[in-house]
Parts: structure tokens; C-alpha cells; sequence
């Protein structure tokens, strides 16, 4: 990838390191989410009968 | 950054709430199958014992066995009516008479 296509503008509106910003915060808003989830599936796991 | 290249070609404004719905969508779908395939959640809603639901969905009997249900506290006499739970759910209503060869119940 060129000099020249790092600065594009793509159909989206958007330039390669703007996608790249805008996948970064919806990674990180996965990992918190994913980190609550994973909590909160602990404590339904140990205090509920869920799984048997 | 494996995938950030498909905001080049899919628009943020339509992906990222597609994404987010899908997300939302499929816990949503999970946490209703175990509501609807489970017992325990509505036990805990309406305040019972977590695992009182197990005994409550104890099997029927064998098939051709009724049950019948006693008041408490309430002997049972001649001539009493009692409810009859039967084996297809379905009620009826009996009438308690004397055993055959005996003149008292008890």
C-alpha cells in the first residue's frame, strides 16, 4: 500500500487510518462488553442453577 | 487491526448499528430460551427457593393413577367430596363412601 492510498478517500467516506480509528473503539467497546459478560456469566454460574 | 479495512467499504452509520442490534438481537434470543427451558428463573422472580422448581416438576404417575387432593385439617367423612386430579390433568370431583365390609372410615 502506497503513500498515495493511505491518504484516500473511499466510497465510505473515510481514509484508511480513520476506518482503522474507528475499529479501535468498537474493539475496545467489545473487550468491555465481553469483560461484563464474562463477569456477570461467573456469578450466574456459582449462585444460580444455571448449567445444572 | 485484522478488520478495520471494511469501514472503507461498509459505512460506519450503517454498520456499527447492525452490529450492535445483532449483538443485542442474539442475547436477547439466548436469555429468553433459558427463561422459557428453565424453572429456576421464574422460582427466583416470584421469590421461591432457587431448585423449588425440581420438586414441583416431579412426573406424573404411572399412567391410570389419579391423584386426590385433601383440605388440611378437614377429617375425612362419609358422604365428603374430595377433588380428583386425574391422570390426563383433567378434575373431577368424588364422593368418599364406606370401604366395602367396613361400617367407619378410618
Amino acid at each position: 500500500m502506497s503513500a498515495h492510498d493511505h491518504d484516500k478517500v473511499w466510497p465510505t467516506g473515510l481514509t484508511l487510518k480513520e476506518a482503522e480509528e474507528v475499529h479501535s473503539y468498537l474493539i475496545d467497546g467489545t473487550r468491555v462488553f465481553g469483560a461484563i459478560a464474562l463477569l456477570a456469566h461467573i456469578l450466574v454460574a456459582a449462585t444460580t442453577p444455571w448449567l445444572g | 487491526m485484522n478488520n478495520a479495512k471494511m469501514w472503507l467499504v461498509v459505512k460506519p452509520t450503517v454498520g456499527i448499528p447492525l452490529f450492535l442490534s445483532a449483538v443485542a438481537v442474539g442475547s436477547f434470543a439466548v436469555h429468553v430460551a433459558v427463561l422459557s427451558n428453565t424453572t429456576w428463573v421464574a422460582d427466583f422472580l416470584s421469590g421461591k427457593p432457587l431448585g423449588a422448581g425440581a420438586t414441583a416438576a416431579l412426573p406424573l404417575p404411572a399412567d391410570g393413577t389419579a391423584k386426590v387432593a385433601f383440605v388440611e385439617g378437614g377429617a375425612a367423612a362419609i358422604g365428603q367430596q374430595v377433588l380428583v386430579i386425574l391422570p390426563d390433568g383433567t378434575t373431577a370431583r368424588a364422593v368418599i363412601g364406606a370401604p366395602a365390609g367396613s361400617a367407619t372410615l378410618n
